[in-house]
């Protein structure tokens, strides 16, 4: 029962995360490689947020819009000026993004490891939440708000008139556009919830276990699972970040820990070969790549 | 950190111009930035409050210390283009590094062909310190391979025995998994029975799983010897799990910060710096110097730096005026430094010996009754070899 707690857990991780590289690929085709950067940010932003205001309550949730806006702002005053350029011009800009992030990052909040839980008042203690396996309290929140995430998104996707449009600029953006669909809108809006929705696994990890620069690499380490569910698909993010979880916590467990590292870029690479398009992701979304 | 990377930036920019004909010129090269700078760029800020601080008191004998700080991220491929700018461009009479083993090798190699000594203050010792010490190489860093395992298991074993059940964790890097693997090694010969080391990688998103692992093997005691975020999730993660034996870990920088912020006494910090609760005079200089200078990081993280500038103050000084490689490298092998509490003992190192002759432990850990830090173990000397 104890692995099956530690791979919805980390499954949920990796899904929440994921969730960013799928919405930004599948509306835009941009494969946005400072994911990691971007929640890592969002991060320090509810550091900010839990400095100056020090409630749960408020501090989340504020940081949580700025994130939005982060994503948004992203899009409007970079990711905009890549509009008619090549998918690798833009590719390569959000790496270059990526290094600048880090370094202002260190400039403003230094290398320190810190705790946003600890202004916040939060202490993670022990929940058993199948009999024999326990989690911490906020991998259980964040078992629950990857749940959130996702159907509300599926909701949000299939049920909204916004979500119809997205859809409509990820599958043919000229003809989305010559239906009056204004494409920049609605890419910023992509980008911030992309944004947004990182931040949020960004904000839940570094509350449980603290906050530095290595949440970068969380962060790549998310990939893997989109990759094998699909770029191009939500759900294939979902079934993907627990397939690579079950390897991760198995090994672990049974094997080697060391192969835990090494197992999601194996299946990663095995998923290219023999499906690069992703169990349930669409062989022309991967053409374009 | 702003001050640290202005600093930085100044020296890239402007240090070859802004040079003084009588400063003694120090170059360091360090993991300022990237995913593991908060184990090094708080001591290398704790270093270059020192050499402020030993500056406006009118330097050595009235020459200034120029320092010279390079960033290289951690990066071998960055560590080796500073140390060629350091020693090609800059001409410094000692070169520090302050980073990951990864950048060891090149800096090494340069500091050998140029004949200018390498002190590692905040890195590991590496093996060519300890003797036979090679020439050039030396150390001032707190922990030291093998000796911290034999006093981590000669207090497990003053405290519980030999006929235990030992976990070992270790962060996926050679420096700690070898440490753990001699510590597996001599848990053995003492009978205990260690367990299969469980190697975390670095990006860890859960250390659950590995904790998992730890815990059903029903160990006792853990000992973990590895970067603190390693050390110390594992441990929160055990916790979390309902695990209720004792751990047992390498005090780095942030040990006195996270004593107090886990309040466990269950939590055990080994280690060879002292701690500022105990508030030496040397601890309220150093939190004087921070506070004055409006440092980054946090006093209590700068004990390795601090001991750094001890030590090259008294090399400089040791190596006189004109100074040049070869006399610092002769004040370095046959040095003495008074640590002046910061650590058990003084700092000696002799042609032979560059780590130190003699090093001593202590273990802290949180008492819940006190609501402080208490020392579980005073200083306990072992003569290094």
């Amino acid at each position: 029962m104890q692995l099956l707690a530690n791979i919805i857990v980390l499954g949920a991780i990796y899904a929440l995360i994921s969730c960013g590289y799928v919405l930004i690929y599948r509306v835009s085709r941009v494969l946005n490689l400072a994911h990691g950067e971007l929640m890592m940010v969002g991060a320090y932003l509810l550091l900010t947020t839990a400095g100056m205001i020090p409630n749960p309550w408020i501090a989340i949730p504020v940081a949580g819009l700025l994130s939005l806006a982060m994503g948004a702002l992203v899009y409007l005053l970079l990711m905009r000026r890549m509009t008619g350029e090549s998918v690798l011009a833009a590719i390569l800009t959000t790496i270059a993004l990526g290094i600048l992030l880090r370094g202002v990052v260190v400039i403003f909040f230094s290398a320190a490891h810190q705790y946003p839980s600890v202004p916040l008042g939060l202490h993670a203690s022990s929940v058993e939440v199948l009999p024999g396996a326990r989690i911490s309290s906020l991998s259980l929140v964040l078992v629950v708000v990857t749940a959130l995430v996702y159907g509300s998104l599926f909701a949000f996707l299939r049920l909204s008139r916004w979500g119809l449009r997205m859809r409509a600029a990820g599958q043919n953006p000229l003809l989305a556009a010559q239906r009056g669909i204004n494409l920049h809108g609605i890419y910023a809006m992509v980008w911030g919830i992309a944004i947004f929705t990182g931040s949020i696994a960004g904000m839940l990890i570094s509350l449980d276990a603290g906050l530095d620069q290595t949440l970068i690499m969380i962060g790549l380490k998310a990939f893997p699972g989109a990759l094998v569910g699909g770029l191009d698909s939500l759900l294939g993010a979902l079934v993907g970040s627990l397939i690579v979880a079950a390897a991760e916590v198995l090994l672990i467990q049974y094997v080697n820990p060391l192969l835990a590292d090494v197992v999601p870029f194996l299946i990663l690479i095995a998923m290219l070969v023999f499906r690069p398009w992703g169990l349930f992701g669409t062989r022309e979304a991967l053409d374009r790549v | 950190m702003n001050r640290t990377i202005a600093l930085a930036a100044a020296a890239g920019l402007f240090g070859t111009a802004a040079s003084a004909q009588d400063a003694y010129r120090i170059g360091l090269s360090g993991a300022l930035t990237g995913p593991t700078a908060g184990s090094y760029a708080p001591a290398i800020e704790g270093f270059q409050l020192y050499i402020d601080r030993l500056n406006e008191a009118g330097g050595i004998d009235g020459h200034p210390v120029e320092l010279i700080v390079l960033d290289d991220s951690g990066e071998a491929s960055r560590g080796a283009t500073n140390s060629r700018r350091l020693l090609g461009q800059e001409d410094v009479l000692l070169m520090i590094n302050a980073s990951l083993s990864s950048t060891f090798a090149p800096m090494m190699a340069d500091a050998s062909r140029a004949g200018v000594p390498l002190l590692f203050a905040a890195s590991a010792c590496p093996a060519e310190v300890f003797p036979p010490a090679q020439p050039l190489f030396y150390c001032t860093t707190a922990f030291g391979a093998v000796y911290d395992s034999r006093a981590t298991l000669d207090f497990i074993e003053a405290q519980a025995g030999s006929d235990i059940s030992l976990g070992l964790s270790a962060m996926a890097i050679p420096l700690s998994r070898g440490e753990i693997e001699a510590a597996e090694g001599l848990a053995s010969e003492r009978g205990m029975r260690p367990q299969a080391p469980t190697i975390v990688p670095p990006p860890t998103a859960d250390y659950t799983p590995f904790a998992t692992s730890i815990s059903q093997a029903g160990a006792d005691w853990v000992y973990s010897w590895a970067p603190w975020v390693t050390e110390v999730r594992t441990f929160e993660a055990l916790r979390r799990l309902g695990w209720e034996g004792e751990y047992i870990a390498w005090a780095h920088l942030e040990a006195e910060g996270e004593l107090a912020r886990l309040q466990d006494p269950g939590f055990h910090a080994i280690g060879a710096n002292s701690l500022f609760a105990e508030d030496l005079p040397v601890h309220q200089e150093i939190r004087a110097a921070a506070e004055a200078a409006g440092a980054t990081y946090s006093p209590d993280q700068m004990a390795e730096g601090w001991v750094a500038g001890l030590v090259v103050e008294a090399a400089l000084r040791g190596a006189g005026w004109p100074a040049t490689a070869e006399s610092v490298n002769a004040a370095m092998s046959q040095l003495d430094v008074d640590t002046q509490g910061l650590r058990g003992g003084p700092i000696q190192w002799s042609a032979e010996n560059h780590f130190r002759a003699t090093q001593y432990y202590r273990v802290y850990r949180w008492d819940a009754d006190q609501s402080a830090i208490e020392v579980v173990q005073d200083w306990t000397p072992y003569t290094v070899e």
